[in-house]
């Protein structure tokens, strides 16, 4: 019996390199801003309720949305750096490999010559922070992957290096 | 581009339009019952009269504006009454054409053309020529395939081979032992039993009462009828096989497969030999009792749409299928032995498959509701006995060309692959795997042929496998063993 969630038999060694450490920053204000929403969805069930003198009602929602918007706050101080210790990427002659997950784990290999398309993507919280997320598509449907938060030179350098490898020509 | 490749456009058979008509029908009765049976007096008549006449209208038109033809190398369709639109598809992008007549259709001595199309990725359109004449059928089909491939020399269709027949003695077996067809009616009594729902309550509740009076009392009538409903279901299963598969049949004419099949609706689907990937063995343990096997091809671009369009036999005797598994990819390996996968699989299939059960018999107990807590017991008895031998199914065998996976147990699947398939690889492993030194590689096929996955190896016949099926690729990320090292010489 080992741990949970270590390190145990090696299948694939880890990949060489991390994201950005600002992604943790990103991942935190994501959760952080779902908690912000169950409280305000959570305020604006409670506070009517009690308005309208149904006290025990109010009690039972107040208790139910406090709880989930504490398990959010509490995700968004863990989750994000568990996750980045635990994820990493490489890429060889041949293919992406992309590793990912403390406790379900999953590692990915995409072989480049199989890729079809290599999209950068930045969402309005991604652009405040300057970081770029990398999507990489197959003729599989569920066969891609994808690597969030890079640095943009980072991005850059990855989709032309993959874009490369796997012959598509910029542009088109 | 040749004047060979440029034809005069086609329209559809000029019948079609009876086809429109069904089809629009369907959408449009409503209304029409509607109007005829609110509208007193005089005006039901005539308004019905105009509608339809409107509607032939319509449909007429409809028709005289779909042309299709084939010029440099391209389907072009146009269509539209209102709004005029144009496609146009290269032949070289169309992965599959399907030939489908419903009873009309064959009445009519027509057939309706599927043209299935890589539109951009991953995603498939579909273009539908909803009749044509069987003829003018055949010939496109042969026009817009031979566009990826040479041109065939002879297209003689008694070269042909046929791979697999189906008798209908095969196809009542089939029925009867398919979990599919002995469902199918039950589902039906469900939908009836809704529709009873439905109905005003005093209604309901006469007909049931109507129909518990009749129902007999002692032990001979009641067992009577228990006999004679087994009997319907398995009347009404082997029917429905007989409908959807009746003269089934498989016929491999070189560049292509060909399947056949059904009684009222007749569907051909033809697959490209180049596009096929592998093949499936499916079973149940009511059909292995039977030695009968359902085979299915795995192919790049053909699962997409309805299901049943993969289907190489939809029943068929286990020895004839290793043969014919052998025939369509001599390659194959149906009867190799697998390598099994580590004990410690075994308990996570067995928690699968009884931890639902004893959690409810646990609650029935606590609620000492004895019945359903036997009842949860015995199926829990069922789980372990699943559970054992969904453990005895797993394994996988790699022999250098072919890659065979096997899981499951009250529908089991054993996968012939061509390693070449694969389009990106993934290795899972869940908390409770990591515990017991297990994961699962999932293989992504692409094209709409799904994904395989290897389900509970042990890490050390994870890396192995991988190693195995992708030398260079995996050769960068596998820490040396000697064991890999073997594998790799």
């Amino acid at each position: 019996m080992r741990a949970l969630g270590q390190s145990c038999g090696v299948i694939l060694r880890e990949p060489a390199s991390q994201l950005d450490p600002r992604v943790r920053r990103l991942w935190a204000l994501e959760w952080g801003l779902v908690a912000v929403g169950a409280a305000v969805l959570t305020a604006g069930i409670a506070v009517p309720m009690a308005l309208a003198e149904n006290r025990l009602a109010a009690l039972v929602v107040a208790l139910v949305g406090g709880g989930v918007t504490l398990l959010l706050v509490g995700l968004a101080v863990l989750q994000p750096r568990l996750l980045y210790r635990r994820f990493g990427y490489e890429i060889t002659d041949l293919g992406l490999y992309v590793a990912r997950g403390s406790f379900w784990r999953r590692w990915q290999v995409v072989p480049h010559a199989r890729i079809q398309t290599v999209d950068t993507k930045r969402g309005p919280l991604e652009r405040a922070l300057r970081l770029v997320s990398v999507a990489v598509t197959t003729a599989s449907a569920k066969g891609g992957t994808d690597i969030p938060g890079l640095d943009p030179l980072v991005a850059d350098a990855l989709v032309q290096e993959l874009a490369h490898q796997a012959g598509i020509n910029e542009g088109t | 581009m040749s004047e060979r490749s440029s034809e005069p456009s086609g329209r559809l058979h000029p019948l079609a339009v009876l086809v429109f008509a069904r089809k629009r029908l369907g959408a449009s009765i409503l209304p029409i019952l509607v109007i005829a049976f609110t509208w007193r007096g005089g005006f039901a008549l005539p308004v019905l009269g105009a509608i339809v006449a409107v509607g032939l209208a319509v449909l007429v038109l409809e028709w005289r504006r779909f042309t299709y033809r084939i010029e440099a190398g391209r389907l072009v369709i146009e269509r539209g009454v209102l709004r005029h639109t144009t496609r146009v598809v290269p032949l070289d992008r169309i992965r599959g054409v399907d030939l489908q007549a419903t009873w009309l259709h064959r009445v009519l001595g027509l057939v309706q053309v599927e043209v299935e199309a890589a539109a951009g990725g991953s995603s498939a359109a579909e273009l539908t020529l909803a009749a044509v004449s069987a003829q003018e059928g055949e010939r496109l089909r042969a026009a817009l395939l031979s566009a990826g491939a040479k041109e065939i020399a002879t297209d003689d269709p008694r070269t042909a081979l046929v791979l697999y027949r189906a008798t209908p003695r095969l196809l009542v077996a089939g029925g009867l032992t398919s979990g599919r067809y002995i469902l199918a009616p039950l589902a039906v009594i469900g939908v009836i039993a809704n529709f009873a729902d439905d109905l005003p309550s005093a209604l309901g509740d006469r007909l049931l009462s109507e129909a518990a009076d009749r129902v007999p009392t002692e032990v001979l009538g009641l067992s009577l009828l228990v006999v004679g409903g087994v009997f319907l279901a398995l009347a009404l299963a082997a029917a429905g096989s007989l409908l959807t598969d009746w003269s089934f049949e498989l016929t491999d004419d070189g560049d292509r497969l060909v399947a056949q099949r059904g009684l009222l609706t007749r569907r051909i689907v033809a697959i490209d030999r180049s596009r096929v990937r592998g093949f499936d063995l499916l079973d149940s343990p009511l059909r292995r009792a039977f030695g009968l096997v359902g085979m299915r091809v795995v192919a790049a671009g053909v699962a997409g749409g309805r299901p049943g369009r993969t289907a190489l036999a939809p029943v068929i005797a286990s020895e004839n299928a290793r043969v014919l598994a052998r025939a369509l990819d001599p390659l194959a390996m149906p009867d190799a032995p697998l390598d099994r996968h580590p004990k410690a699989a075994l308990p996570r299939r067995l928690t699968r498959a009884v931890v639902l059960p004893a959690m409810f018999g646990v609650v029935a107990i606590g609620l000492q509701l004895w019945l359903p807590a036997a009842i949860l017991f015995a199926l829990g008895l069922v789980g372990v006995l699943v559970g054992l031998d969904r453990y005895r199914q797993l394994g996988h065998h790699f022999d250098g060309r072919r890659l065979a996976v096997r899981e499951g147990s009250l529908s089991r699947r054993w996968t012939s692959l061509d390693p070449r398939a694969i389009v990106s690889y993934a290795i899972q492993r869940s908390p409770f795997q990591a515990r017991s030194g297990l994961c699962t590689i999932v293989l992504h096929l692409g094209q709409g042929a799904g994904s395989r996955r290897v389900l509970d190896c042990s890490e050390e016949q994870a890396a192995v496998l991988l190693a195995e099926l992708d030398v260079p690729l995996f050769e960068p990320f596998i820490p040396r063993s000697p064991r890999l090292a073997a594998a790799a010489s």
